[in-house]
């Protein structure tokens, strides 16, 4: 039923939460894994500059340390864990805006279903933090299953 | 500190009587169109999205880059503050014009290329990682917020008073207008700071400010085809107060201090040394600030004349231009749309000549606001505060920032202190005293240590609060003018040798011996730095992808493997970051292939 399953990641505990979930199921269906990490446009402009953006256009990504660190955990998380269940995991790394990137890719690559972590934001908290998986609904026609991060507690699975 | 420009120390009047003040259609609409341009080209760049960050974009070359950093540079105080200072004081006026452009040799000989081989995102990055110090890297990124809010300032009265020759509104709600307008862009994309809206923004400006000016030398047979050198022949029809150097009060020791102050400041501003963190490489560096300086030397040679031709007409038109009855701060501050004005240029010219202020406050504010907007975000809130913040969260508090910014700039800039070009001093004078000090013996003198660099930016920190308040701040702070006394100047001795805006003049050599001694007295910095102070000078080329301290970790890793306190991580960076399972991920070497394998 599935066979490419996408988890879009940022490295974040909330975004950790869907990896277990995803990958039991990717296990189950024999699928192959994509982490996808998203370096967000907005956040690199308003986080170091949008001299940054530029930067991340060139392909310079290689050398802007922290990021690239960041972006390494994220999905080396998903590969770490993916590697002991003997499932492939396609690591990608993009810059954009989360939601756009995540359908696009959700498109370009067949992706069968998308497994993010949420926060369960409510109220003013979120409209000023914004839900990255609420957009990436509106955004995609491919299924996505949401991991409630407080529903998940401190282990899940 | 008015005095010092030798005109009568009455304060600022806001409203430049000579220039037209009404509703018009067509340079509003200019005006709109300007702004919708800088709209359009911020969607297309915010929503093209980086597929695969580790392949190879387009680059940004010399030229497109210089423009960019002619655009961040070159705000209200160029195009506007620049002839207004020369219009009313003559020859001191010129020590921006030095002062400006001098600064670029330092960037380009010293700071420039070993900035872009250390590789850093922000300013703060520079001064927290080269002195392992998070206290360093606060007072860096409270500076660079304050240099932000005091040079906005400039931007926003510029804005406000070409803002009335445009649309014919009241100062205080065009300020606002204008404010809100690029305080909400820039809160709601950001990418107004993006090289190709720069570029477009510095094509805007030069276009618009070198239209007005062969205008107005042709009509009033002033000059043919350069006036930048014709306007020379005015020289003696201009009087003593334009061309008597250092008449009246102004010495020729406040001259040297604004001159330095503002060089040293050219090459310790954040939002102009971010520019060259980004390029290709080193090379590109050093060319685009060439290029940069080309750009901006390209306006500066211009101003000079665009303000004996004002100054001209305004002598035919009023009669007389110093002293009573002359021309007001806030005229000066117009002079470039009043002398299009004079001239009798179509309104749509003067309307264009006035939207290329415009479009320069724009340019700079956003340079600037983005640039405090990371110091924030990036420096204080993830690097300090809350390192595992999220990037939503990182987004928000650059917002915050920004709209903060906007607001604390909006209310000093009803009742501006000074003039444009003064205020903009002002906030060289603090990036010079503070920060250069730090980048250039950071750079170029692996000694200086954490304690070094605290002591020393400290130091440059009091001395323009000091100078600051003993003669600006009593100009707007009614309780402290009574208080100052009579020349709202608390002690007049500091202010002859410490002056505002040329404190750096001081400030500079002693933040040097502090910081020098200090480091001399504690603990040498860790080999670790030491060795990345010596990878930004190295003559071998650096591998392409690799910043000073890659370098270091890299040789680090093969030597002795063992690394200490100043390295993050610590993992060998050239190798990719997978383990045995398939990745996608290319490692930096190999740009060229767009590897889609997965899908």
């Amino acid at each position: 039923m599935y066979k490419r399953i996408l988890i879009p990641t940022d490295g974040s505990d909330v975004a950790q939460a869907a990896v277990d979930q995803a990958l039991n199921l990717a296990e189950k269906y024999d699928a192959e894994v994509h982490a996808l990490f998203i370096a967000d446009v907005d956040a690199v402009a308003y986080g170091l500059g949008t001299e940054q953006v530029d930067r991340i256009r060139q392909g310079k990504f290689s050398e802007m340390e922290e990021l690239r660190e960041d972006a390494e955990a994220a999905t080396g998380h998903v590969a770490d864990r993916g590697e002991p269940l003997g499932i492939t995991v396609h690591e990608h790394h993009a810059g954009g805006k989360p939601h756009q990137v995540i359908a696009n890719y959700a498109e370009e690559h067949d992706i069968d279903l998308i497994v993010m972590g949420s926060h369960g934001r409510a109220g003013v908290r979120r409209a000023l933090l914004g839900s990255v998986t609420e957009r990436t609904l509106r955004s995609t026609h491919v299924p996505v299953l949401v991991v409630d991060y407080q529903g998940t507690g401190e282990e899940s699975v | 500190m008015i005095e010092a420009l030798a005109i009568d120390p009455t304060p600022l009047q806001l409203l430049p009587e000579a220039l037209d003040q009404s509703f018009k259609a067509i340079p509003a609409i200019t005006t709109i169109g300007m702004l919708v341009l800088f709209l359009v080209i911020g969607y297309v760049f915010a929503v093209a999205d980086t597929d695969d960050m580790w392949v190879a974009g387009r680059s940004i070359g010399n030229v497109e880059n210089g423009m960019a950093i002619g655009a961040n540079w070159m705000s209200a105080a160029s195009y506007l503050g620049m002839a207004a200072l020369i219009a009313l004081s003559g020859f001191y006026g010129l020590a921006f014009v030095v002062g400006w452009t001098a600064g670029y040799f330092i960037l380009l000989i010293f700071m420039a290329a070993q900035m872009r081989r250390f590789g850093k995102y922000t300013a703060p990055d520079f001064v927290g990682d080269r002195f392992n110090s998070d206290g360093a890297r606060a007072i860096a990124a409270i500076t660079t917020i304050l240099i932000g809010f005091v040079y906005a300032v400039g931007q926003a009265v510029g804005m406000g008073l070409v803002g009335m020759y445009i649309f014919g509104a009241d100062y205080t709600v065009l300020v606002v207008l204008m404010m809100a307008i690029t305080v909400g862009y820039l809160a709601l994309s950001g990418m107004l700071g993006a090289t190709k809206n720069m570029a477009v923004q510095y094509v805007i400006l030069i276009v618009a400010f070198l239209a007005g000016l062969w205008a107005v030398g042709l009509t009033q047979g002033y000059a043919t085809v350069l006036p930048q050198i014709e306007y020379g022949a005015l020289a003696s029809d201009l009087g003593a107060e334009f061309t008597e150097p250092f008449r009246g009060d102004t010495s020729y020791y406040l001259w040297v201090a604004t001159a330095f102050s503002l060089i040293v400041g050219t090459a310790g501003l954040p939002h102009v040394l971010v520019r060259f963190y980004t390029v290709e490489n080193e090379t590109i560096a050093r060319w685009s600030c060439v290029w940069g300086l080309f750009f901006i030397c390209v306006l500066y040679l211009s101003a000079p004349a665009f303000a004996a031709f004002g100054t001209d007409l305004y002598l035919s038109e009023f009669g007389t231009m110093w002293g009573d009855g002359g021309m007001s701060a806030a005229e000066g501050d117009v002079i470039v749309v009043l002398a299009s004005q004079l001239a009798g240029l179509p309104t749509w010219l003067v309307g264009l000549v006035a939207a290329g202020g415009i479009a320069a406050a724009i340019a700079t504010t956003a340079g600037l606001f983005i640039a405090a907007s990371s110091a924030m975000s990036h420096d204080i809130y993830t690097s300090i505060i809350n390192p595992e913040a999220t990037q939503r969260q990182q987004v928000l508090v650059g917002r915050l920032t920004i709209v903060a910014l906007g607001v604390v700039t909006t209310l000093t800039a009803l009742d501006p202190p000074a003039l444009i070009g003064e205020l903009v001093a002002l906030a060289f004078a603090l990036a010079g005293s503070v920060l250069f000090p730090m980048f250039f013996l950071g750079l170029w003198w692996e000694n200086t240590n954490r304690q070094g660099a605290l002591a020393g930016m400290t130091t440059g920190l009091v001395i323009w609060t000091v100078a600051t308040f003993n003669s600006i701040v009593p100009e707007t702070v009614g309780f402290l003018g009574d208080l100052a006394g009579e020349n709202n100047v608390f002690f007049p001795t500091l202010e002859t040798w410490v002056p505002a805006i040329g404190s750096a003049l001081v400030a500079v050599p002693i933040v040097f011996a502090v910081t020098i001694v200090v480091s001399y007295l504690t603990e040498e910095p860790p080999e670790e730095t030491k060795l990345m102070v010596r990878q930004c000078h190295s003559p071998e080329p650096m591998g392409k992808d690799m910043t000073a301290e890659d370098v270091v970790q890299s040789t680090d890793a093969v030597t002795d493997g063992g690394e200490d306190a100043a390295t993050d991580g610590g993992e060998d960076v050239v190798t990719d970051g997978g383990g045995d399972t398939v990745v996608d991920t290319e490692q930096p070497e190999t740009e060229t292939d767009d590897n889609q394998s997965g899908g």
